[in-house]
């Protein structure tokens, strides 16, 4: 039975990695920081220790920016399977958030926008923390 | 015929988001590219860890500047695992000990005017290094 969900994002350049990223530290830090971890996606590629017990003690929720799914292709070449994977452009458009309104490089936290895809995010940690049991 | 060079620099900034540093390497990337538009292709951390065919294509043909906001030094693990050797190297902590900026207290979400003065002086030194590398490149054509 896990107690907590890695969250692992896939911390790519575009807007929607960008979007997502922020929208992490809103569940890690703010929602949900007993029941989550933080993946760091270069730091499991270079096999920091940390980073790889995450995936192998947690269920890993992968959070993609794109359909590339960079970061649930990490976590297998790291021989685990995500639990989960979402992505953040189905999350907007669920939510009917305008993208192109949303600036470059960097998104509030406060943002809206995050906070809404915040709050999806955290509903999958809860899923995935109920399906354990 | 004389040969077309396509002088650029592939900067690879280790795009963590652990670390406060995570934050600062970010977004000293975008405006590295920012101040070189012509001359810096940006790599996706992201993307080269799973050797996604275009990034990899990308990452062998330009020479490579690789950014590490913290003590793993993932970007540059990234490089030696993809087997090149980059053109240059920058780890956060030396520009904020060059610099004398300390940025404790500074979030990983968002960035104060203490975190904001670390990304400039990232940035000045990585055009430096960008400027750097095409002058040698150009010079070996010659």
């Amino acid at each position: 039975m896990a107690d907590k969900v890695c969250l692992q994002p896939c911390l790519g350049l575009r807007k929607e990695a960008v979007l997502g990223r922020q929208a992490l530290y809103v569940v890690h830090e703010d929602m949900l920081p007993d029941e989550t971890v933080l993946g760091c996606g270069p730091a499991l590629n270079a096999n920091v220790q940390e980073d790889v017990d995450f995936i192998n003690l947690y269920p890993v929720l992968a959070v993609e920016a794109c359909e590339l799914d960079c970061a649930t292709k990490l976590v297998a070449k790291k021989q685990k399977k995500a639990a989960r994977t979402i992505r953040i452009t189905d999350l907007a458009k669920g939510l009917n958030l305008d993208l192109e309104a949303l600036p470059e490089e960097h998104i509030e936290a406060e943002d809206p926008a995050v906070q809404a895809v915040a709050k999806r995010i955290a509903e999958h940690v809860r899923e995935l923390l109920a399906s354990s049991k | 015929m004389a040969e077309e060079h396509d002088f650029k620099v592939a900067v690879l900034p280790c795009n963590g988001i652990g670390r406060l540093v995570s934050t600062v390497v970010r977004l000293a990337g975008y405006r590295i590219k920012k101040e070189r538009p012509e001359q810096v292709v940006l790599l996706s951390s992201g993307r080269l860890a799973v050797q996604d065919p275009e990034h990899l294509a990308t990452f062998q043909k330009y020479p490579v500047l690789v950014i590490d906001g913290c003590r793993p030094h993932c970007a540059s693990f990234m490089a030696d695992e993809l087997g090149k050797t980059p053109a240059g190297r920058i780890y956060i902590a030396d520009v904020a000990a060059e610099n004398r900026i300390a940025i404790a207290g500074d979030k990983r979400r968002g960035l104060t005017e203490k975190g904001e003065k670390l990304v400039d002086a990232l940035v000045k030194k990585a055009v430096a290094e960008v400027d750097r590398i095409i002058a040698d490149e150009m010079l070996s054509t010659l």
